[in-house]
């Protein structure tokens, strides 16, 4: 009941305190704008990402939709605006200051990226390449991580080629060793970044049949792609940006059969020819 | 050659061999602290940095073993001349390996970096357990290149004394009048020093495959 108010009173919400609106959120974006060399890539943005939701983020190339998620862990830094992990500000601290990089490393802990270039250590064998953040950045002991990776390698089914070297590895296989690697921090949220895009056509399935998986067992999800009947599929809420900005936030149903606006119908006319 | 004229030639091979393994290990380990520290750019710091290895490099290393061993008395300062001896091979392979890696830090995957960070990894751990192992295998062929290069331009401590694997060969054939054999022995201990470092690079080549990503 309260969260159907809140989402049609869609002016009333900058009325809600930072605080108030954090609590409930495991991403909360306000006001985020970023420029590049004087082309702004991100417009006043907002966004909300409930616990439990996965949330993908669609647009054409050059939308700033990559932009958009590289700033949730900081990998980019924004101009202005806000973005609040789990109700912790990121990049910078009460003061108003940026953040300390320690400080900034443990709120990035809180989430776990995927990339789309899969970006894997290629000194290191799978396993390892899943225990050296447990173990370097939590803490964790050798065996206690192992154990957790050896499971995760499971659950994405990279078990068999857990002493592989990165290299030896194809790509649908590199991309499920990244999940498990970020997913070995025990992230509140997951973060993909096109994860589908650099792989050959017969490989796409089985990342995404790995991410589906996820978000059944309820993890959190921002995902930006490309794959209309993925996003369809497995979103909570679907994401519009065109040229920095968010055009079009909505339940997927409504997104891909009643688009609102103009701009979201000719692109999805475009992606089903 | 008799047997004081090999133990004279051992003698003077070990010396060789002692003081550039020293300014190897020296060099190799204060060029990396001289990459980190120009890599954080402070201002008059890194002008300081840039001179010494623009002089480093440009000064012949007789030239800077003399000025090192004859000026340290002016100091106040009763310098051995082994001391000074690895003083100045160290500092000329120092400023040459600073630039390898430096070099090596330029091209670090940026990927890598951010999948780091993205892991809540600081910069020092990111250094440490990413970069720093990479580096040493992408480095090694230029490092061990440098490395022969010491120990091939190490004759020239001998001119503030210290009786080196070349100096040896000198002395035997000032008694014996018969230069060609102990320079022919001291020819095959360089190769046989060589040798180990291009049998080190190797193990490193096969290492770096795995890299290739």
């Amino acid at each position: 009941m309260f969260e159907k108010n809140t989402s049609e009173r869609v002016g009333a919400e900058q009325t809600v305190p930072d605080a108030a609106r954090s609590e409930q959120a495991a991403v909360s974006i306000r006001h985020l704008s970023k420029s590049f060399d004087g082309v702004e890539v991100l417009r006043d943005v907002d966004l909300e990402v409930r616990e439990g939701d996965v949330v993908t983020i669609l647009g054409s190339s050059g939308s700033g939709k990559s932009t958009l998620l590289r700033c949730i862990n900081w990998l980019e830094q924004p101009d202005r605006g806000s973005i609040h992990i789990g109700g912790q500000r990121i990049g910078v601290n009460d003061a108003g200051r940026p953040m300390p990089v320690r400080e900034l490393a443990r709120v990035r802990a809180r989430t776990g990226m995927v990339f789309q270039s899969f970006n894997l250590w290629p000194h290191l064998n799978v396993l390892h390449n899943v225990t050296e953040a447990p173990i370097h950045v939590l803490g964790k002991s050798k065996t206690q991580a192992e154990a957790h990776a050896r499971e995760l390698l499971e659950k994405v089914g990279m078990s068999p080629k857990a002493d592989a070297y990165p290299s030896t590895l194809s790509g649908g296989q590199k991309q499920r060793v990244a999940i498990a690697r970020a997913l070995a921090m025990q992230p509140e949220v997951m973060l993909f970044d096109e994860p589908t895009s650099a792989l050959d056509p017969e490989l796409v399935g089985e990342v995404l049949s790995v991410i589906r998986d996820l978000s059944a067992e309820g993890y959190t999800m921002v995902i930006v792609t490309h794959e209309m009947a993925f996003s369809r599929a497995v979103s909570d809420k679907v994401v519009f940006l065109d040229k920095g900005l968010i055009i079009e936030q909505a339940d997927p149903e409504t997104f891909f059969t009643n688009p609102s606006t103009e701009r979201v119908r000719k692109f999805l006319e475009r992606e089903e020819s | 050659m008799n047997a004081s004229a090999w133990q004279m030639l051992l003698e003077g091979a070990w010396t060789t061999v002692w003081i550039s393994g020293v300014s190897i290990a020296m060099g190799v380990t204060a060029g990396l602290m001289l990459a980190l520290i120009r890599l954080a750019r402070i201002p008059v710091i890194d002008q300081i940095l840039v001179l010494y290895i623009s002089l480093a490099r440009a000064t012949p290393l007789v030239t800077l073993a003399l000025f090192i061993f004859l000026s340290a008395p002016t100091f106040g300062i009763n310098l051995d001349r082994n001391v000074a001896g690895i003083l100045a091979l160290t500092l000329n392979t120092t400023a040459f390996n600073a630039e390898i890696w430096r070099s090596a830090f330029r091209n670090f995957s940026r990927d890598q970096r951010e999948a780091a960070m993205a892991a809540g990894m600081t910069p020092w751990v990111t250094f440490r357990r990413i970069m720093l192992p990479q580096m040493m295998i992408t480095s090694l062929p230029g490092l061990i290149n440098e490395m022969s290069f010491l120990i091939k331009g190490s004759p020239a401590i001998a001119v503030i004394g210290i009786v080196d694997l070349t100096r040896v060969t000198n002395r035997i054939s000032a008694v014996t009048y018969e230069p060609l054999p102990p320079i022919l022995v001291a020819c095959a201990l360089y190769m046989a020093a060589i040798g180990c470092l291009v049998w080190l690079q190797r193990i490193a080549e096969r290492r770096a495959n795995r890299l290739a990503v």
